[in-house]
């Protein structure tokens, strides 16, 4: 038991404080759904809420399993066998998050579709006529879904394995092979569990709250059925509802991994006697695991990339280039600001939380990160009206020459950016911090060091690649990020996805595919970016 | 503390960054693509010296309009299809302007009776067929898409879509609700595959003999025709287009409208109604046309040259504002028949 501290306090107060703000947008959409659904419920149960439910289930089972079975085989692979370009596939698998999964699914449309290129040359190698001639699979459907959602998504799965596995102490693994139990089995996949589930997490939240995929296939998700109530039947209230019924959905299943995760710890005292033995290989098993990593990013890049790179050059001499490249720079400000809040927002609240034994705070922290099940625009709402609020509030203290307000201005969408992509610092943290020993901060307390400056010297430099690849990861997230950007932005403020959205939007896939290939561009850097600071620091 | 410092830097570039409304420049909310409304824009002005601000969405600029209330710097408020300007009348976030200009440019039945919102361009809701495979006359009305002649025949984009559910509107305005459901049941029974795309999609479908008969707005058959891409111009020209509902005493082809109005707290007012003026002029009237292949709603002035040679078509004079009425039940039923 720690003695009672005062520099402690400050900072509690600071995270509940943090936390509440950042609840508050989430607070105003329950209040919403509050209102009056006007007898809206009864129609959908009858008519649609089954079909919305089950494709939700569906698409989020399907997802869950590609992406684990895509993220943690490649990883293993990758932590325990070195072979051929295996350093170079180490920075390939991370390739897929930097695309957006709504251009991926226009990019595959146009290619696996009745009149697109694959279809075209196999009716012409087979001598089709016409659609009734052949049974190809649709990729506008669940199965479509599932597969360009898997493979955009995987990569949140794979980083956290790998920097896992890659931190499973020696010691176990020698007691594994003498007690000739399975490394994989037996250590190293329980030892990874908080990280992979934490990454399974931020992959089930974005396909719950994912609308681009779904709405360009026309699949009847919850999230879609969201929009079908608030715009065709002009009920926000219902429309609010269903996204916090969803919303309470996912909370559960998180819920749920807690509990039985409870009471066990992941503690790691001895990091630095990591298992750096990978074996070498070679002839077919390497050219095995070549191929089993390379599916997975051709999927989720090469081929897309590709198919983008053929549309761009169909439509080059259309494009203002300075206006591109204005754009490009409002992103990328606009998406360092963000991560940089982040980090340090999520920081703060995490090493907080975590070291103050005080299960509030930790479940408030744990709260203020779940803006990210949301749909995005069901968010924006939500941040409407809570810094519409807020003005009011601004508008007391503002004089005739002065007008305080935050609405429309780039502090409210960074602060929209944190409310959305919280879970994804905070969780990258929380999983560093889970692994670090708690005996360092009390021996620095001990010796006298105040809070603030043991995590400053000690926690921080411990899980200073945990809080890089959070940034990293929010990074990349609120550059693809499209339907907050697009409500809550200032005037003429454009950027990349918002620019691309008004040309993908019409299907106008040759003028959206330069803003969408560097938008791709663009997150290649801090990617790569991180794949170094992975590698040096192990 | 270092923290600190970064957070208030942050803020102050955020402060500054924004335009904060200033007199001489008009706000404008749009759910029209910057890239459709821009010429409009550049020319106003060149005219008038009043320069614009833009911010574009296709969601929830109501909701933003509401949530700022008297700080929104919003002047102007521009849409596509009724349901979307009926909102902002359901919301009470236009002003109800004084205009003898708009009440003589635009006909009655395509703005509010209490001068909150104005129909700026028309549209269509057409039906093409495929030229090799469906023979000319044989379809003449919406109601014949729901025969069993056109089983596994017919593409459309997902009901859920406005323009889908603004057409089942105007069927429920025709027929009442019964009859309309059952002419649902029939269409969505026809479908040659699960609806989804936009309507460029429905008439590529077409050119690769996936059906043969779709449902678009007029304005793509025009986008498609003059499109950059060699491959578009040829699926325009796979098509007969069939303005439906022509018959003698039938009620006309089904339209839906552009629009704009004032938001109710602009500080510039006055500006704003000379954009929406602007709007409803020859110029401006013409440009739609040219640009989009939209009509004008100004019956002064003709449609562009290109939609002539469409053809003329009697249009269903229904209160446009019907269309969002009724816009709930389009959805119910929609919902019901799982088109």
């Amino acid at each position: 038991m720690l003695p009672h501290l005062r520099d402690l306090d400050f900072w509690q107060i600071t995270v509940m404080l943090l936390s509440i703000l950042i609840f508050c947008p989430l607070i105003a959409l329950i209040l919403l759904s509050f209102g009056d659904s006007e007898g809206l419920w009864k129609h959908l149960f009858e008519t649609v809420l089954t079909r919305y439910v089950s494709n939700t289930l569906l698409l989020m089972i399907g997802v869950s399993i590609f992406s684990l079975i895509f993220g943690i085989t490649t990883a293993w692979i990758l932590t325990t066998y070195r072979f051929w370009f295996s350093n170079l596939l180490e920075i390939l698998m991370l390739l897929p998050m930097a695309c957006p999964a709504y251009l991926v699914a226009y990019a595959y449309t146009d290619f696996f579709e009745y009149a697109g290129p694959v279809q075209g040359f196999l009716r012409d190698l087979m001598g089709w006529q016409t659609a009734s001639d052949y049974v190809f699979p649709e990729i506008r459907s669940l199965g479509g879904a599932i597969f360009v959602l898997s493979a955009v998504l995987y990569p949140y799965i794979y980083l956290l394995a790998k920097t896992a596995f890659r931190q499973t102490p020696n010691s176990y693994y020698e007691v594994s092979q003498l007690y000739k139990k399975n490394l994989f089995w037996n250590i190293s996949l329980p030892l990874a569990r908080p990280a992979i589930v934490a990454g399974l997490a931020l992959v089930c939240m974005e396909v719950v709250s994912d609308f681009g995929t779904v709405e360009y296939f026309a699949l009847e998700t919850l999230t879609l059925g969201i929009f079908n109530v608030w715009i065709g039947m002009n009920n926000i209230n219902a429309a609010a509802q269903i996204s916090t019924f969803t919303f309470i959905f996912i909370l559960l299943l998180l819920l749920v991994e807690i509990r039985s995760r409870a009471g066990k710890r992941f503690n790691d005292t001895s990091s630095r006697q990591t298992n750096k033995n990978a074996k070498f290989i070679n002839g077919i098993e390497a050219a095995f695991c070549i191929v089993a990593c390379l599916v997975p990013v051709f999927l989720g890049f090469f081929i897309p990339v590709l198919i983008l790179i053929s549309n761009a050059i169909t439509s080059l001499d259309y494009h203002n280039f300075n206006e591109v490249f204005k754009i490009f720079m409002n992103t990328l400000i606009i998406s360092i600001c963000g991560a940089l809040c982040i980090i340090i927002v999520s920081t703060t609240m995490a090493s907080t939380a975590y070291f103050s034994g005080k299960t509030y705070l930790r479940t408030i922290a744990n709260f203020s990160a779940s803006g990210y099940a949301f749909p995005g625009t069901m968010l924006a709402i939500g941040i409407l009206v809570f810094v519409g609020v807020l003005d009011k509030a601004l508008g007391i203290l503002s004089t005739e020459g002065m007008n305080l307000f935050l609405s429309g201005t780039l502090f409210m969408l960074i602060f929209a950016y944190i409310v959305k992509f919280q879970a994804v610092g905070y969780g990258a943290v929380l999983s560093g911090l889970t692994r670090t020993s708690p005996n360092l901060v009390w021996a620095s307390r001990t010796l006298g060091l105040s809070f603030q400056k043991t995590v400053s010297r000690v926690t921080i430099p411990l899980i200073k690649k945990s809080i890089i690849a959070g940034g990293v990861l929010a990074f990349v997230d609120i550059m693809k990020e499209l339907p907050i950007t697009l409500l809550l932005r200032p005037f003429d403020f454009e950027t990349l996805a918002t620019f691309t959205y008004q040309f993908a939007h019409d299907e106008l896939m040759g003028q959206a595919s330069i803003p969408a290939l560097l938008i791709i561009l663009v997150g290649l850097i801090p990617v790569l970016f991180l794949n170094k600071i992975l590698k040096d620091s192990i | 503390m270092k923290v600190f410092k970064l957070l208030g830097i942050m803020i102050l570039i955020s402060i500054t960054w924004t335009n904060i409304a200033k007199s001489t420049e008009l706000n404008i909310y749009s759910h029209r693509q910057p890239f459709l409304i821009n010429p409009f824009l550049e020319e106003f002005t060149k005219k008038t010296g009043i320069t614009t601000n833009v911010i574009y969405s296709t969601k929830g600029l109501a909701q933003r309009l509401r949530s700022e209330g008297k700080n929104s710097p919003a002047d102007v408020v521009l849409t596509v299809d009724i349901g979307r300007l009926y909102i902002y009348q359901d919301m009470d976030l236009l002003s109800s302007i004084n205009s003898e200009k708009l009440s003589e440019n635009i006909p009655m039945h395509l703005r509010s009776a209490d001068n909150t919102w104005f129909g700026l361009s028309k549209r269509s809701r057409i039906i093409v067929t495929s030229k090799d495979r469906v023979e000319v006359g044989a379809i003449k009305r919406v109601e014949d898409l729901a025969d069993s002649r056109w089983k596994g025949k017919i593409c459309t984009r997902p009901g859920s879509h406005v323009y889908s559910r603004a057409l089942m509107s105007s069927m429920i305005a025709a027929h009442g609700l019964k009859k309309a459901e059952e002419w649902a049941e029939g269409l969505v029974s026809n479908l040659a595959r699960r609806p989804q795309g936009n309507d460029r999609a429905q008439v590529k479908a077409i050119y690769e003999g996936q059906c043969d008969i779709a449902i678009i707005n007029n304005y793509y058959f025009g986008k498609l025709k003059y499109s950059e891409i060699e491959e578009q111009r040829d699926w325009a020209k796979s098509l007969n287009l069939i303005f439906p509902n022509q018959g003698e005493n039938d009620r006309g082809a089904h339209i839906n409208i552009s629009g704009g109005g004032v938001a109710k707290y602009s500080k510039n007012k006055e500006s704003a109604i000379l954009l929406l003026e602007f709007l409803t002029d020859k110029f401006a009237q013409t440009l739609y046309g040219e640009i989009n292949f939209e009509y004008p709603v100004n019956p002064k002035v003709e449609p562009s040259e290109e939609l002539k040679s469409w053809g003329k078509f009697k249009e269903d004079k229904l209160p446009i504002l019907k269309i969002a009425e009724l816009s709930r039940d389009a959805q119910k039923v929609i919902d019901r028949v799982g088109w």
